[in-house]
């Protein structure tokens, strides 16, 4: 039956061949090339709830009086927007779960493609022929990170408004256009009359996930056209690619996985509570909430706005906002920029115009690594100064002091990562098997009292296996029967 | 500011001073507590009825705020602890000095607050008082706050909130739009200018949070009856009292409502870090 519904395709598209070459494809096996994936199906689970939300969000800024089942809003004035979304957290079944599941899966989409990218970025796969992979692969990454801001305002509470506020005031510090910018994006100044929750849902739900979309599917067909990387060991050349076949021992794989992941965010999305906007209330300008931060995805940006000290330029009749440009605007774009040009700049730099298909080990490119470990720390002491009220309050230390002491630290830690980062890698390069665990040593004593030592067997798990070959499936039956000579044959009849 | 500090740390050093040394006060509230136990038992230290609070007057006919109406019997045994552990600082008139402000017309209300929360005596010379274990039971607070009312009439009174007459809704609004810039909405508390901060709210009472509206301690404004009513401040009692102190935390744990922050700990730790956990664990590591 199945047979023959396929002969009855293949017949008509051809698919059998190019089938054929997918299931054949080869995947290296490192436990690092699945971070990727990890993206990828968290960026699946996001579609699946956001599709359940969007049947009963309201992307309405049009105020109603709350009715719903939580008591402490009930007669407030609230917009459509919180109110469905209120209505969808507990009056909807299983709504909470499905918002929240959205909310985790957002952030740990937007931390595997960080993870993802630093494995990328350290293991040199970005190097020719893969760099226009890499630049799709930022591309996603900042739309990922606008998506994310667009979906946690879209429940117009009280926290999410501040911070379209903030991102408003951002638009509105560009030199010259900022201020036309910011209507043109707003219609008018912020809040205005309600049209930025239509235009940011529009672009969360459609737009801005199609472009994802399209992406995705260049990202993994680039992955597939130029075949996955490699470490470099035995038998793996720049002109081989060593590992288990897409069928079915990588399908098996990734599909566990997939589960795997989507287990992992219904399992935090059911016990862990994320974003508990009934708590907030609605965005009214006129209110305001202490420690609000937005998603960890953006706070390095909102740590960039905190540490930088005010200063303010008057002239030509206007005001230059450079506490809020150079951080928020110019800082984060030289920060993306460099993402983008980074395998070019580097090419340059290295005079590297070779084929690349074996990855480095980070200790062998000690200025890379080095500097892909400062620009982390530096993003993660953004992130840190992200919560400068949170850390005074919690450890009793006045806000000026952790401000200050953070204007330091975001400057020096770095600097010093580097350097260490660095000297760490010219070690390792010196050492033998270092980050290997060494083989245990098993000494023994003869019956006439000598001691003799020799090594122990690999440790169980440290050890390479081979799998052994496995015969290519024959299910999709290539060849017309009477020219068959025997199963699993190749040849491909026009 | 040595002497300040010198004459504060003999203050806070007070606790078993003030035990063992006030006798006196310790005898008085113990036979007012006598005489309020055992109903009847006769007049005690010259005094017919015990300091407790046996009636209240309504803020306004139907208002859910009525003030408690403490006993003249109330003041003496106010008056002994009140030398023995505000006065040094306070002075023994409650003027005030160089150390601390005048309490004169305060209200015995403002001295519940600063009392019952044990924010006073206070613990040490910082830019903020600090809520701690109070020093006093309910009934030496009383009786100290009942004195200090007796020198200057008027003031911040002590509340009785109906919170069955509240709006807790309206409550909630209120709360985000006059407290939630510095408490935060959940209530938690965060770090203001210079060492200063905005307690949580998670302890505070329903008769302290009406006072500190109305006082407005250390660095909180202060609200009088014509920014926010008798009404709107039993409101926001009612909030705190019922959803900021038991939030509905329907998705799960809380994460200590200090948000995106510990929630993105908690998506970078236990999703991501579990998921690469996995991938460790079903890739091949050589």
């Amino acid at each position: 039956m199945i047979d023959k519904s396929l002969r009855w395709l293949d017949d008509r598209l051809g698919i059998s061949k190019g089938g054929r070459t997918f299931l054949d494809k080869i995947f290296p096996d490192h436990w690092s090339f699945m971070l990727g994936e990890i993206a990828l199906y968290s960026f699946v689970v996001l579609l699946a709830t956001g599709v359940f939300l969007t049947l009963y969000y309201v992307p309405s800024a049009h105020e109603i009086i709350y009715h719903g089942s939580y008591a402490p809003l009930r007669g407030q004035r609230v917009s459509e927007a919180y109110a469905s979304t209120v209505g969808l957290s507990f009056d909807v079944k299983s709504g909470l779960l499905m918002r929240q599941t959205h909310h985790w899966a957002a952030d740990i989409f937007l931390g595997s493609i960080a993870v993802h990218m630093a494995r990328v970025f350290f293991t040199g796969a970005f190097r020719k022929p893969r760099e226009l992979n890499w630049v799709v692969g930022i591309t996603m990454l900042i739309l990922g990170i606008v998506n994310g801001f667009l979906g946690y305002s879209l429940p117009d509470d009280l926290v999410s408004g501040t911070g379209i506020r903030i991102a408003y005031s951002i638009i509105e510090s560009i030199p010259l256009v900022g201020s036309y910018l910011a209507f043109f994006v707003f219609g008018g100044n912020y809040p205005g009359n309600g049209v930025i929750i239509p235009r940011f849902f529009i672009l969360h739900v459609l737009i801005v996930p199609a472009v994802i979309v399209g992406l995705l599917a260049a990202h993994l067909g680039l992955l597939v056209k130029q075949k996955h990387t490699q470490f470099p060991g035995k038998g793996k050349t720049e002109r081989n690619v060593v590992g288990s076949p897409m069928f079915p021992t990588f399908m098996a794989k990734t599909t566990g996985f997939m589960f795997m992941v989507t287990a992992a965010l219904f399992l935090l999305g059911g016990f862990a509570q994320i974003n508990p906007i009934w708590q907030f209330g609605q965005y009214q300008p006129y209110q305001i909430s202490y420690a609000v931060q937005p998603d960890w995805y953006m706070g390095w940006l909102d740590g960039a706005l905190r540490v930088m000290p005010s200063w303010e330029w008057v002239g030509w009749g206007h005001t230059w906002p450079l506490e809020v440009f150079l951080p928020a605007v110019l800082f984060p774009g030289i920060v993306f920029n460099l993402f983008i040009v980074w395998p070019f700049l580097e090419a340059k730099i290295t005079r590297d115009t070779a084929y690349h298909n074996l990855l480095d080990r980070p200790r062998d490119r000690p200025l890379r690594t080095a500097a892909g470990a400062s620009v982390l720390m530096l993003l993660f002491m953004l992130f840190c100064a992200s919560s400068t009220d949170v850390l005074a309050n919690y450890f009793h230390i006045a806000l000026n002091t952790v401000l200050v002491t953070f204007r330091f630290l975001v400057i020096l830690v770095p600097i010093a990562t580097f350097f260490v980062t660095r000297t760490i890698c010219l070690e390792m390069q010196k050492a033998e098997g270092v980050g290997k665990r060494k083989r245990a040593v098993v000494v023994t004593r003869s019956a006439t009292g000598e001691f003799a030592t020799f090594d122990a067997d690999v440790r169980p798990g440290d050890g390479h296996e081979e799998l052994e070959a496995i015969p290519v499936p024959t299910f999709i039956d290539l060849t017309p029967r009477h020219l068959a000579t025997g199963p699993g044959v190749r040849r491909v009849m026009r | 500011m040595a002497g300040a500090v010198g004459v504060v740390g003999l203050l806070s050093f007070a606790p078993g001073t003030a035990r063992a040394a006030s006798d006196p006060a310790t005898a008085a509230t113990t036979s007012a507590a006598t005489a309020g136990a055992g109903a009847g038992a006769g007049a005690t230290a010259g005094t017919s009825q015990p300091c407790t609070i046996t009636s209240t007057t309504p803020a306004a006919p139907g208002s859910p705020i009525s003030y408690a109406n403490l006993p003249a019997s109330c003041i003496p045994p106010g008056e002994q602890l009140f030398a023995a552990n505000c006065s040094s600082c306070h002075g023994t008139d409650a003027a005030g000095s160089a150390l601390a402000p005048n309490l004169r017309g305060v209200g015995a209300g403002t001295v519940d607050f600063w009392v019952s929360t044990g924010r006073m005596p206070l613990a040490d010379s910082s830019i903020q008082a600090t809520r701690k274990p109070p020093r006093f039971n309910r009934l030496q607070t009383l009786e100290i706050a009942a004195y200090v009312q007796s020198l200057a009439p008027g003031g911040v009174q002590i509340p009785q909130v109906a919170l069955s007459q509240a709006d807790v809704a309206n409550g909630g609004r209120l709360f985000t739009l006059n407290c939630a810039a510095c408490h935060t909405i959940t209530g938690a508390g965060d770090a203001l200018y210079k060492g200063a901060y905005a307690p949580s709210l998670h302890q505070a009472t329903v008769e302290q949070i009406v006072e500190a509206i109305r006082s407005g301690p250390g660095n909180m404004p202060r609200f009088g009856a014509g920014n926010i009513t008798n009404q709107e401040a039993a409101d926001i009692a009612a909030y705190v009292h019922g959803v900021i102190q038991h939030p509905s935390n329907p998705g799960g744990f809380g994460l200590g409502g200090v948000g995106p922050v510990a929630e993105g700990f908690v998506g970078l730790l236990f999703g991501v870090g579990l998921l690469m956990l996995v991938s460790f664990w079903i890739g091949e590591r050589s």
